[in-house]
Parts: structure tokens; C-alpha cells; sequence
């Protein structure tokens, strides 16, 4: 057994490695285009550091994103909703835009940490952690986001579905850096929910989830669900929004709904939680956050 | 008839509460010195080994001072000294070549900076045989399982241990089977506590500094720095003048530096090798291997008859102290008295077992067993009263220990007579503020939340004062001066754990004489300057330390008395002294006589002029009682039944603390211990991984979970009252408080949630998870 307890103190950053700052974006994907896999963008740091920390990485370069102003901000583009990727999450929720325009990403984010650590941290840092947990990515699931990805070979976007590959893993090569997060512009009348389940509250997510639905002449139409902390990525509850396409939401098509989101999700048993627990509190999750939205999209709910 | 104070019984900001709110307030971990080395630790990796071999050159050759267990004194001691020599086992050495637990101290490195040190730590080579570990207490008893301690010390001799019992304590009073056939309703059952993290917010730390001569100076996080200096002289054998241990601010410890922390010795061996000083500060990660409470393990039984008297109780304890005994021996005796404390028994049997396993070694934390003792019978008290038919309120005060009765303050041999009680009116008032009669009928609602309200009353001992002089030290030592302006120079060695004991001390002090609060200077001491005292632990800050202050302000108040009836050509007893705040002093003068009278600080002045010494005192004092503080709790909760959560509705508190002293800082306890016994009840735990045999989270803070302002009842829902009593043994008749406000929280929220949904807990904490399967389970039924 190693001796990793020894390994850590969490005074200091007990690993070597060097840092940069560039001045340009190109100069930054110059830098990851020469240090890719040796390397490690830092953000906000709150994610990165403490798993600097913990010895989990040991990364040889630091690519600081403190100079790139061109990655911070949020602003109506045609499309929909900007928002750069070093954009710090204090900055969204007190966005106008965002809690005008998209409420349900305004509550995912207020939902991350303390005011200390959303002052910290950013948005493309809680992507790029691929956390399973991450409270932005259910929210930007749900609302059907598009990453922007660049690497000195040019620019690609990538949609959130396929962004999250496995804990701590994305699509993104090492070469690349995320530069933006779009949002498309929901659709009219539509009703959101976010909800979760923490230890406390202030915690990482034991279990979160949010949804986006639209009714239609009374029935259900449009349907989003994502979840979080049950499955190695965040997931949509695909089985559970079939299943409420086109229908009319009573109660027993809810409770039928949230009985199916176990078909999409796999959780495991961890510190904040046990599996079965997951699954019990994921269906209440979902239960409420599609009774929300449903009474959010003007269909009275119950 | 009700005396009227100018300090007693008001609010007033606590004296250290603005240098700690600037940040200016010194710790031991801001204590940096000239050329001083940074320590780092090397921990054992495995639960359960033996080191094979160990390799530090690679250390030495960064330029590393490096300390193994090999370098130290061989000595085998126990980090805490309240206890007398009887009642104390030793199996501790500062470092250890057969670490116990992950996390056990191997050997130590020191360099010129924190980061050269760990890259030091990073070069010893070690190679361990592993030993099969133990991580349940029941497990670690079986015959035939490799033993942690195969010999430990008491009494200056060799004991052999067995099955790795590190103790054992059994106490039969009354007949006990005749007990229970006497009795209508028995029920047994059994309680599972957590194993909780003290989480203070301080971490542990040492800074040394060798002397020449052959002495160190010590500043540390400690809750008794003569304590300390006395473990420092057992261990390395410096004289015990030559050992000066510094009082700095302490950042709370809730029982975890009643013991001397294993930083401080390490760091003396360092400094003593490296000849420079040291300083040993613990990561928060550190922290969480160093200590944790007591887990417990109790088979309860209770026998009561029709009319509601309790007959007879058994109780089996298990305790799983981790792989050192602190103060299993103590606790084994303390647990006994709590619980008999609670209600009487008038038979009763007790065996308690104190047992090691392979996990971070367990100390006191705020109640000393007592909050998992009163969780436990305040639920079965509560399940016989349904038995039987009767209001838990009623039952409970009708088998209370109470006034004129005999209490266990600190186990077997420290008891006294209960002299003031506010247990009735507590339990009354409460149950009026709450709305008790209206509370719903358990697991009789039926929608996804249900509220209940539960009940539980508890009490902490105020010091372990007593009649005759028994197995636990308790003392203290105060000095009291006047300074030639009026001020007073007031010297204790005494520890303020951040609960204001220090600014209570000043109020008596100026009460007591006569002279404003800012005219009390509570000096930074240190043990060579101070008079001994045991320890800030035991609530006996206020009572017990209370007491010295006030004796030293008596005899000094006498003294200024016959100085000023020279100056002022009266008699002693006809002066008084009121505090001047336009003057900044106190002011003695002739009651009726107008203009005769002199201030503290001109008296001062003329004894200095006229050579007739310092006005001062000195004394050391032992309280001959441990008078209990008593609480009650009434908490209302709101199950989610879907999600598991519970969510606190509102909470009624109500303490007797004898004399309240200063009602902010005494409502801010109760407050601080409700927080913590929701935790309790709710929330920690540090369970084991059994793979690695380290803690599951490794000791990651992020993975230890605190309830948090907004996970607490907003302060509208939070009343809190007293019912003031007169403590005739108190200093103006105070009692303690920190431990009892804690005590009953977790059998309250325990019993609110049964009122609820119905359902009985019997392992903390309650988590979610626990209550969604217990429904579940329910609704198959
Ligand atoms: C006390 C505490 C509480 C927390 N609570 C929550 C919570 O409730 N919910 C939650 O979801 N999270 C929580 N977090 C986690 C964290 O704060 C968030 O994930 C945060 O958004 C991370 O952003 P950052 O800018 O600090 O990321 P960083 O730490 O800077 O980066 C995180 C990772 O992403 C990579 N990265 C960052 N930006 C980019 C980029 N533009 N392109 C490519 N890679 C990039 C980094 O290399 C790193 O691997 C908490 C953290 C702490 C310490």
C-alpha cells in the first residue's frame, strides 16, 4: 500500500510545477499545444488545487486563464445565451440576463458551495471537473447547452451530452480549451425545476436534478431531465421524458415518470450516500421538479 | 432575597471578542521565531504493523532533522493527568515502531521550510510487516485476535491485557433481578452511538523552543498548560522549572487538548535534537487522525412499575476507545454516573468495557459520554412512558434526580449533595412555550411531512469538585493585583476555551470589589507564573475557576479596605468601593460622609510611596462540590418522508445554571450545543474503510459534515430561558453550563422524530437513508 497519507499537506502545494500566465488567448493554446497531457488549465483553482491537495494529479504546468479577459462574461448573442468558460459563477447569479433568462441555470448555480467558493470558481471549471455532482451541468443539460472547444487547430463545439465522459473525464483533448458555454433560447412558456439533495446545505450534491418542459394543448411537450451524482456522468432521464411526451401530467403519470428514472441511472454507494438511497431520493427529486415545472409552465400542477 | 449586581446577571461583550474579530488575537499556530524549523509527521500508512525496517538518510541528506521511534525517551505514559495515579493506565509513546491506526506517528522531520520538510517526510523509506487490524470493539474481544497492547502500565507496573480489554468497571447496587420482577413494564434495548470528530477550529500545534540550559518553552493548543509542563517532565525528564508552557488564545478544543496533544512532545524531541525551535502544526486532515469521541455500544433495561417509579436498570457499555486509552478507565466510572444522575434506580447493575480497536484514539468531547448516555435513556424513558401509558413529562420528573439527592459529578469517588435544582420549572415553563399538549399522537399522520415534537432533559456536573479528595484532580490558582492606576492585574493559568470563562472571571472579580470591567487585565500567563490549575474541561470554567477569582477579590478588597481606612480615617467596615466609569476606577469612600474618599489607583500610588507593598493575593482553591447545571429541550422537527431529511421547525431551551453570569455568551452556549447535538443526532460519524483501514474520507473535512447557519432553526424559532437558581457553593451562586447545553439534544430530536413518523432510531447518527428504510419497512408491515 502506498504511502499517500504521507504524501499529503494541504499548508502548501506539495508538488513541483510551473506556472504561466499568458497574456492571449493563442498564447494559452500555444501553451497547451506544446504541454497538452503535462498540463492543467487553472480557473478559479477551487476544483484543480484541491486535488493538487490530495496528490490526485501532479500536473508539470499551471495555465492560469487570470489574464484572458475575452473568457469572462455573459451576453445575448444571436443563438441564444453567451456565457465565457472562465466566467466567474458569483458574476451569473448575479446576472440580470441569466435570472431573467434562464432562472433554472441563476438556481443551479446558487445552489454551488458558499459565496466564497462561487466567488472563486467558474463555470468552466465546474465543467471541466467532471464532476458526476456538478450543479451547473444538470441545469445546462436540461436547457440543451453547446460547449465551445479551442485548440490552436481551430474551434469546435461539442453538446453537453457528449461532453462528460466518465468522472473527471470530457471529450475535450489536451490540447483543447473550453471557451464558452451557449445556451439556445428556451422555448415560450416553458416550466423548470431545479432541485437537491445534499448532506447540508453546503454540500456536493448527494443527488440533483433539473427539468425543462413545455405543455402543449395540456399535455406534455417538450421534456428535459437531468441528473447528477447517480451515474459516472451527469444523465437524462430518457425512459422517464418519453414517457410524459404527449401526455397529460396527472399525478399518476408523475409518479409513473419518476418510478422510470431508475432505467437511466446507476448509482453507487459513497460517503455522501448509499445507492439505494440515491435511487429513492432521485425519484423524489424528479417527482418535484416536474410537479414545479408543470405548475411553472401554466399547468397548475398539484 | 435577590441581590442586585452591577456585572452579574448582564450581557457584556466578551474581552477577548474584539482582538478575535480583527484577527489579532495570537494562537499557537501564529506563533512564528527566529530560526525556527518546520516539523512535519510520518504517519503510519496501515492500521495495524510493525515497522521492519526504516531508512531516514534519504531525509538527513535534504538537510532534514530527523526524530524516529527508535530516538525518543522510552517512556510509556498517558497524555492526560487529571486523573490520580489509580485511575490511569498507560500505553502511549511519542513515536511508535507498531502503529495501531492509520495515522499513528512513525517519526518526525524538521527543515527550514514547510515544503522542504515534506519533501523530506517524502524520502524515508519504511518497510512495514502488517498485522491483522480490528475496527469493531465486538470483533477486537474475541479471543484469539492479535492484540494491540500486549502489556500496558499501571501504577508503575506491568499489566497484561486480554482480548483486548484495555478496562473494565462493574457496580451492583440494590437487587437487581428482584428489581425487575417488581416491576410492571422492562424494556431492553440496544444503543449504537457515532464515533464523532471534535472538528475545533483550531488544529492542533506545538511551537518549542529549546533554552539554554536545557529548557524549552512551549506554546501550544492545550486546554491545561500545567498539564502539560507535568507530561513534558515525565517524558524527557527536564526539571520542571526549566519547562515553561505559554498561554496562547485557543481556538476551541471541546475535550481534545484535555490531553496533551502527540505534537507537543514530538515537537520537544525535534527541538531538543535540532537545538532551534520547532513548530508542529497539524493539517485539518492531520487533525481528524489525532482524535475523535468516544463510540459506544449499550444493552439499556428499565423496569418501571404502574405508577410510573422506575425499579430497576441494567446497563452493559461498551466503549471502543481506538488504539489508546486516554481516559477509557475515567469515562467508565463518569459513564455510570451519568446515567445513574439521570433518574433513580433503586437497584441497579453496571459493567462497562473499554476495548481497543485499530482506529484514531478516542478522548472527551463536550459531555464526556454523557450526550450519548442521555440520547440513549432519554429514548428508552420515553418508549416506557408510552408503555405505560403516561406522559413522558410527568414520568420523567417523577423519577428525576433532584434536589437533596446524591450526584456522580465525575463517577464513583466525586459526589455530592444537589443543592439547587431548576428541574421542574424547566420542564414545565418548556412544555408551556413549546405547546407540549398539542403535540400530534406518534405515526398518526400520514402525509410526505410530518412534525413532531420530542422531549429530552439532561445536565452536566459544574467542575469535579468534592467533599474528599477522590481519583480526579480539581483545583485552581488565581493572583490578584493592583496596579498604581487602579487597574488589577488578575494571573491564572486557567484556559479560556472560547467560551468567555476569562471575561466571566473578570465580572466576578469587578462585582466582587467594586472597580469597572476594562479595570481587570487578564494577563497572558504561563506556567512558571502561574499557581497550578487541572484544566479547562468539566464545565468548571466558571465554577471552579470562578471561585479562585473570587476568593483573591475578596482578600484583596479586604486589603484595600484597611489601607484606605489609614488614608481615610475610618473603619474598614464602614467604607465601600463603587466603580467610577467617569474616573475609570473603583472609588473607596466613607458611606454618609460626603468627600471622604480616595480612589483605587491613588491608594495604589501612596502604597508605593509609602513603601507599604503591593496590594495583592494569592490562592489556590478547591470547590467541595460538583453541583449539577440542569437543561431541557423541546424541539419540533419536520420529516420529509420522501426524501428522508429532517428539518428543524422550532426549539425551546431552557438551562438552570445556577446564577447567570452573562446572559449573551450563556444563551450563545445553548445555542452552540444544540447546533452540535443536531449534528450529533443527525449527521457525523467517521466510519472506516475496511480495505485501507483509513477513515473513509480520509480525513477530508469536505467529507465531514457540520450543520451550517442555514441548516439550523432561524433565531425566532430558537427561544432559549433560564431558571435561575442559587448555587450555595457557586461564586454569586453560578453553576457550569457548556456541557449540559449539549447533554439532552440528541434524545429530544431523537423523540421528535418517533413523535413524527412513528419510528425508533437506536444507531446514530439518523441519517436519511436510515429513515427511508425504516418507512419503507414500516409500510411493508
Ligand atoms: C468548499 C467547496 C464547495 C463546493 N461546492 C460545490 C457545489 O455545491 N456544487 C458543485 O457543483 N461544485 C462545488 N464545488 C466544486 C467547485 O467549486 C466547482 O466545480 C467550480 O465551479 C470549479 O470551478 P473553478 O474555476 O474553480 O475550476 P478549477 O479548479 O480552476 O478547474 C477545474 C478543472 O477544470 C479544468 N478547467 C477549468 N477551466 C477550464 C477550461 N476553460 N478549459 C479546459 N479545462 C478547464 C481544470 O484544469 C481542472 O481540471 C465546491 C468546491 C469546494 C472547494
Amino acid at each position: 500500500m502506498s504511502m499517500w497519507i504521507n504524501r499529503i499537506d494541504t499548508h502548501i502545494l506539495p508538488i513541483n510545477f510551473q506556472y504561466h500566465a499568458p497574456k492571449t488567448l493563442e498564447e494559452a493554446l500555444k501553451l497547451l499545444a506544446e504541454y497538452g497531457d503535462e498540463a492543467k488549465i487553472l480557473s478559479g483553482g477551487t476544483d484543480l488545487l484541491v486535488k493538487m491537495k490530495q496528490r490526485l494529479i501532479e500536473p508539470r504546468h499551471i495555465i492560469s486563464l487570470r489574464n484572458l479577459t475575452e473568457l469572462r462574461g455573459i451576453r445575448e448573442v444571436e443563438g441564444g445565451i453567451h456565457i465565457g468558460a472562465a466566467t466567474k459563477l458569483r458574476e451569473i447569479e448575479r446576472s440580470q440576463i441569466i435570472a431573467e433568462r434562464l432562472p433554472l441555470l441563476h438556481e443551479a448555480v446558487k445552489a454551488i458551495g458558499s459565496i466564497q467558493i462561487r466567488n472563486m470558481g467558474t463555470i468552466g471549471g465546474n465543467l471541466c471537473n467532471a464532476s458526476p455532482a456538478a450543479d451547473s451541468a444538470v441545469a445546462l443539460m436540461a436547457l440543451g447547452a453547446e460547449l465551445h472547444a479551442q485548440s490552436i487547430e481551430g474551434e469546435r463545439i461539442i453538446p453537453i451530452e457528449n461532453f462528460f465522459k466518465g468522472p473527471g473525464a470530457t471529450a475535450l483533448k489536451p490540447v483543447e480549451l473550453l471557451t464558452a458555454i451557449r445556451i439556445p433560447p428556451p422555448p415560450e412558456n416553458y416550466g423548470w425545476a431545479f432541485r437537491k439533495i445534499g448532506r447540508t446545505s453546503l454540500d456536493i450534491a448527494t443527488v440533483n436534478a433539473a427539468v425543462l418542459l413545455t405543455l402543449r394543448g395540456g399535455r406534455i411537450d417538450l421534456c428535459r431531465i437531468a441528473l447528477g451524482a447517480v451515474a459516472p456522468t451527469p444523465v437524462r432521464a430518457v425512459r422517464a421524458e418519453e414517457h410524459l411526451r404527449g401526455r397529460e401530467p396527472t399525478p399518476e403519470l408523475i409518479q409513473e415518470a419518476s418510478e422510470l428514472v431508475v432505467e437511466d441511472i446507476s448509482p453507487i454507494t459513497d460517503v455522501r450516500g448509499t445507492a439505494e438511497y440515491r435511487v429513492e431520493a432521485s425519484k423524489a427529486l424528479v417527482r418535484d421538479a416536474l410537479n414545479l415545472s408543470i405548475e411553472r409552465a401554466g399547468g397548475g400542477g398539484r | 432575597m435577590r441581590q442586585s449586581f452591577r456585572f452579574i446577571g448582564r450581557s457584556t461583550p466578551r474581552m477577548d471578542g474584539v482582538a478575535k474579530v480583527t484577527g489579532r488575537e495570537i494562537y499557537a499556530s501564529d506563533i512564528y521565531l527566529p530560526d525556527m524549523l518546520y516539523a512535519r509527521v510520518l504517519k503510519s500508512p496501515y492500521p495495524h504493523a510493525r515497522v521492519k525496517h526504516i531508512d531516514v538518510s534519504g531525509a538527513e541528506r535534504l538537510g532534514a532533522v530527523v526524530v524516529t521511534y527508535r530516538d525518543v525517551p522510552d517512556v510509556v505514559y498517558c497524555p492526560r493527568l487529571v486523573s490520580t495515579p489509580e485511575a490511569t493506565y498507560k500505553d502511549w509513546r511519542v513515536l511508535t515502531g507498531k502503529p495501531l491506526y492509520v495515522g499513528d506517528p512513525i517519526a518526525a522531520v524538521a527543515a527550514e521550510s514547510e515544503e522542504l520538510a515534506q519533501r523530506a517526510l517524502e524520502a524515508i523509506e519504511v518497510e512495514f510487516e502488517v498485522l491483522e487490524p480490528s475496527f469493531d470493539p465486538l470483533e477486537s474481544m474475541r479471543p484469539g485476535k492479535p492484540l494491540l497492547h500486549e502489556r500496558i502500565r499501571y501504577m508503575g507496573e506491568e499489566v497484561e491485557v486480554e482480548n483486548n480489554i484495555a478496562c473494565t468497571m462493574e457496580i451492583e447496587q440494590g437487587d437487581v433481578e428482584r428489581g425487575f420482577e417488581e416491576a410492571d413494564v422492562v424494556l431492553e434495548r440496544e444503543y449504537r452511538t457515532n464515533r464523532r470528530y471534535h472538528c475545533q477550529l483550531e488544529p492542533k500545534t506545538a511551537v518549542v523552543r529549546p533554552e539554554p540550559g536545557g529548557g524549552v518553552t512551549i506554546w501550544t493548543t492545550t486546554q491545561s498548560i500545567h498539564n502539560t509542563r507535568l507530561l513534558i517532565h515525565e517524558i524527557f525528564g527536564i526539571p520542571v522549572g526549566k519547562i515553561n508552557v505559554v498561554k496562547t488564545a485557543l481556538g476551541g478544543a471541546f475535550g481534545s487538548s484535555i490531553q496533551t496533544n502527540i505534537v507537543v512532545p514530538i515537537a520537544v524531541a525535534l527541538a531538543l535534537k535540532a537545538r532551534k525551535p520547532v513548530r508542529l502544526a497539524y493539517t485539518r486532515e492531520e487533525d481528524l487522525h489525532e482524535h475523535c469521541a468516544y463510540q459506544m455500544i449499550f444493552r439499556l433495561k428499565l423496569g418501571a412499575r404502574r405508577d410510573g417509579r422506575l425499579t430497576a436498570g441494567s446497563l452493559e457499555a461498551i466503549l471502543d476507545i481506538g488504539a489508546h486509552q486516554i481516559q477509557a478507565y475515567p469515562l467508565l466510572g463518569c459513564l455510570v454516573g451519568w446515567w445513574v444522575s439521570l433518574y433513580k434506580l433503586p437497584n441497579l447493575r453496571y459493567v462497562g468495557k473499554a476495548v481497543y480497536t485499530n482506529k484514531v484514539p478516542s478522548c472527551a468531547m463536550r459531555g464526556y459520554g454523557n450526550p450519548q448516555i442521555t440520547w440513549a435513556v432519554e429514548s428508552l424513558m420515553d418508549e416506557l412512558a408510552e408503555e405505560l401509558g403516561l406522559d413522558p413529562l410527568e414520568f420523567k420528573l417523577l423519577n428525576h434526580v433532584g434536589l437533596g439527592d446524591l450526584f456522580w459529578g465525575q463517577g464513583p469517588t466525586v459526589k455530592s449533595i444537589i443543592k439547587s435544582s431548576g428541574v421542574e420549572e424547566l420542564v414545565r415553563r418548556g412544555a408551556r412555550l413549546i405547546g407540549w399538549d398539542k403535540r400530534p399522537k406518534p405515526g398518526a399522520q400520514r402525509g410526505r411531512y410530518r412534525r413532531g415534537i420530542g422531549f429530552g432533559r439532561g445536565f452536566h456536573t459544574s467542575s469535579a469538585g468534592a467533599p474528599v479528595p477522590g481519583t480526579v484532580v480539581d483545583y485552581t490558582g488565581a493572583m490578584l493585583k493592583v496596579n498604581e492606576d487602579g487597574t488589577l492585574d488578575y494571573v491564572t493559568a486557567m484556559m479560556d476555551c472560547g467560551g468567555g470563562t476569562l471575561t466571566a472571571h473578570a465580572k466576578i472579580i469587578a462585582e466582587e470589589i467594586g472597580v469597572p470591567l476594562e479595570c481587570v487585565n487578564i494577563v497572558r500567563a504561563d506556567t512558571q507564573t502561574t499557581l497550578y490549575d487541572v484544566c479547562t474541561h468539566a464545565s468548571r470554567g466558571v465554577y471552579a475557576g470562578g471561585a479562585a477569582a473570587l476568593q483573591v477579590a475578596r482578600e484583596v478588597k479586604r486589603k484595600l479596605l484597611e489601607l484606605a481606612a489609614r488614608v481615610l480615617d475610618a473603619y474598614p467596615h464602614a467604607l465601600k468601593i463603587r466603580p467610577d466609569e467617569e474616573r475609570g476606577q473603583g472609588v473607596i469612600y466613607v458611606e454618609g460622609v460626603e468627600g471622604r474618599e480616595i480612589t483605587i489607583g491613588e491608594l495604589a500610588s501612596m502604597a508605593r510611596h509609602k513603601n507599604w507593598g503591593t496590594i495583592a493575593a494569592v490562592a489556590s482553591v478547591r470547590q467541595g462540590s460538583c453541583p449539577p447545571h440542569f437543561t431541557a429541550y423541546f424541539v419540533e422537527v419536520e420529516v420529509d418522508t420522501e426524501t428522508g431529511k429532517v428539518r428543524p421547525i422550532r426549539v425551546v431551551a431552557g438551562a438552570d445554571v445556577g446564577r447567570v453570569i452573562n446572559p449573551k455568551l450563556a444563551e450563545g452556549q445553548i445555542h452552540g450545543g444544540f447546533a452540535m447535538g443536531w449534528s450529533m443526532a443527525l449527521l457525523e460519524d467517521t466510519p472506516y474503510d475496511p480495505r485501507s483501514g483509513d477513515l473513509l474520507n480520509k480525513g477530508f473535512i469536505t467529507d465531514y459534515k457540520l450543520p451550517t447557519a442555514r441548516d439550523l432553526p432561524p433565531l425566532e424559532d430558537f427561544q432559549v430561558f433560564f431558571v435561575e437558581t442559587e448555587e450555595p457553593t457557586g461564586p454569586f451562586g453560578a453553576k457550569g453550563l457548556g456541557e449540559g447545553a449539549l447533554n439532552p439534544v440528541a434524545g429530544a430530536i431523537a423523540n421528535a422524530i418517533y413523535n413524527a413518523i412513528g419510528v425508533r432510531f437506536y444507531e446514530l447518527p439518523i441519517t436519511p437513508d436510515k429513515i427511508l428504510k425504516a418507512l419503507k419497512g414500516g409500510e411493508r408491515r
